[in-house]
């Protein structure tokens, strides 16, 4: 296990008055939230961020968590030392909700997904893990997100998910359980759509009926294919002679390739629309070939003469007559 | 750990096939009625109908309604500072779906 240093991820130093954690914590937490940011690592950002912010905003934590002393380094090796914790009385913390994040949140508030450092020093108790269930509550509605392919959405799909959550044994201890699910993801879902599937939720205690499963439906970036809604872009690269000339070219869609026919005179940008062709379904989208034109290189004395000879037979051409005056 | 398996599901596509009530949105969202109310208030959700009793919302509304509750209790925001960031995240996501095509 590595130790951590909740002041780092901060940024403050060890002497920071709580308001100054507040602040930074503020700070941090807007920038990094995973609904706002776009960095990459923003989630795991935000973890790290509210951990922090859970230990040093309590001072009882913090005071705790300053007494195994200031000469650790983030990132290396770490065991609590025996006892460590003598006096200090924050185990066994209110339940909140499990690995599916109570109230939707990612982070502070109810609960939030401790590392291994936290649980170490503090419980898992007190990261809000391990609800209890009280007699005839129905279950909780379960979240969860799946990626798919922007073709499995033209032709449906089946999908195999595995969920955690934490079961509630006959003994009264909290385990994690596994199951596995294989859900047909229906054909014309779109990206940020939600499906719901009844009854796989959290199980109802004294005959109370199940919560519902809802998953979130990702697609996975295509090197090709850019989905906006219901509609699909790609870009269609053409030759010179074909943008000037008008030209019949395959065009790959997430259904196969179909034949598209460029007009003469088309510029690049020029968007031509396969009516129907983007993602199907009840209001089907369309899908848009966004033309771009390559230029061969000059590269042989025959490929030379070719470009000398277009400067040759368009002598009043100027791509820049709009920027003057 | 235990693993059970079962035979592949269907659902309902939320956002198109789904009409959820005020209960049933506070249960997906975890949220009370009062809160609800709230951003009934604040316009970021907009249900048909003319009182609670009768409110339906539309699919799209649990989305809503779970990102905002995730900006109001991660980051401390008020409700009507939750409604202004809903907008501008609006506004974000179309120019960013513009520069995309």
């Amino acid at each position: 296990m590595k130790y951590k240093d909740y002041y780092e991820t901060l940024g403050v130093p060890r002497t920071a008055t709580q308001d100054d954690i507040k602040k930074a914590y503020r700070k941090l937490a807007r920038k990094y939230h995973p609904d706002v940011s776009k960095a990459t690592d923003a989630e795991a950002r935000f973890k790290e961020i509210n951990e922090a912010n859970e230990v040093l905003k309590d001072p009882e934590k913090r005071t705790a968590y300053d007494q195994m002393g200031s000469n650790w380094k983030a990132g290396q090796e770490f065991q609590p030392p025996p006892n460590w914790d003598a006096g200090f009385e924050f185990r066994g913390g209110q339940g909140g909700a499990g690995p599916f994040g109570a109230g939707g949140s990612f982070g502070g508030g109810a609960g939030f997904d401790a590392s291994d450092f936290f649980e170490s020093l503090f419980g898992r108790r007190a990261a809000g893990g391990g609800a209890r269930q009280r007699a005839d509550v129905s279950g909780q509605d379960h979240h969860a997100k799946v990626l798919i392919a922007v073709e499995d959405a033209y032709r449906g799909a089946e999908r195999t998910i595995s969920l955690r959550a934490p079961v509630e044994g006959a003994d009264g201890r909290i385990a994690m359980q596994e199951r596995t699910l294989d859900v047909h993801v229906p054909r014309g879902i779109r990206p940020g759509q939600h499906l719901r599937l009844a009854g796989q939720g959290g199980p109802g205690s004294g005959g109370a009926k199940a919560g519902d499963l809802y998953l979130e439906i990702e697609f996975q970036p295509h090197p090709r294919f850019r989905v906006e809604g219901a509609d699909v872009y790609v870009d269609l690269p053409l030759a010179p002679w074909e943008a000037a000339l008008g030209a019949t070219v395959d065009v790959p869609t997430p259904d196969g390739t179909v034949q598209l026919t460029i007009p003469a005179g088309s510029q690049a940008g020029r968007k031509l629309r396969l009516k129907g062709r983007g993602l199907p379904g009840k209001n089907p989208g369309d899908l848009y070939a966004v033309l771009q034109v390559v230029l061969p290189k000059a590269d042989s004395d025959a490929a030379r003469v070719a470009y000398e000879n277009q400067a040759r037979a368009f002598p009043g051409f100027d791509p820049r007559a709009h920027l003057q005056g | 750990m235990n693993r059970t398996i079962s035979s592949a599901l269907r659902g309902s596509v939320v956002e198109e096939e789904v009409e959820l009530t005020v209960v049933e949105l506070g249960r997906v969202c975890r949220a009370t009625e009062q809160q609800i109310e709230v951003w009934v208030a604040e316009g970021v959700l907009q249900p048909s109908g003319d009182t609670r009793e009768v409110w339906r919302f539309g699919g799209d509304s649990l989305a809503r309604m779970r990102l905002a509750t995730r900006l109001m209790q991660d980051l401390e925001i008020n409700s009507a500072g939750v409604a202004l960031a809903l907008d501008l995240l609006d506004r974000i996501a179309e120019l960013e779906s513009r520069l995309r095509r």
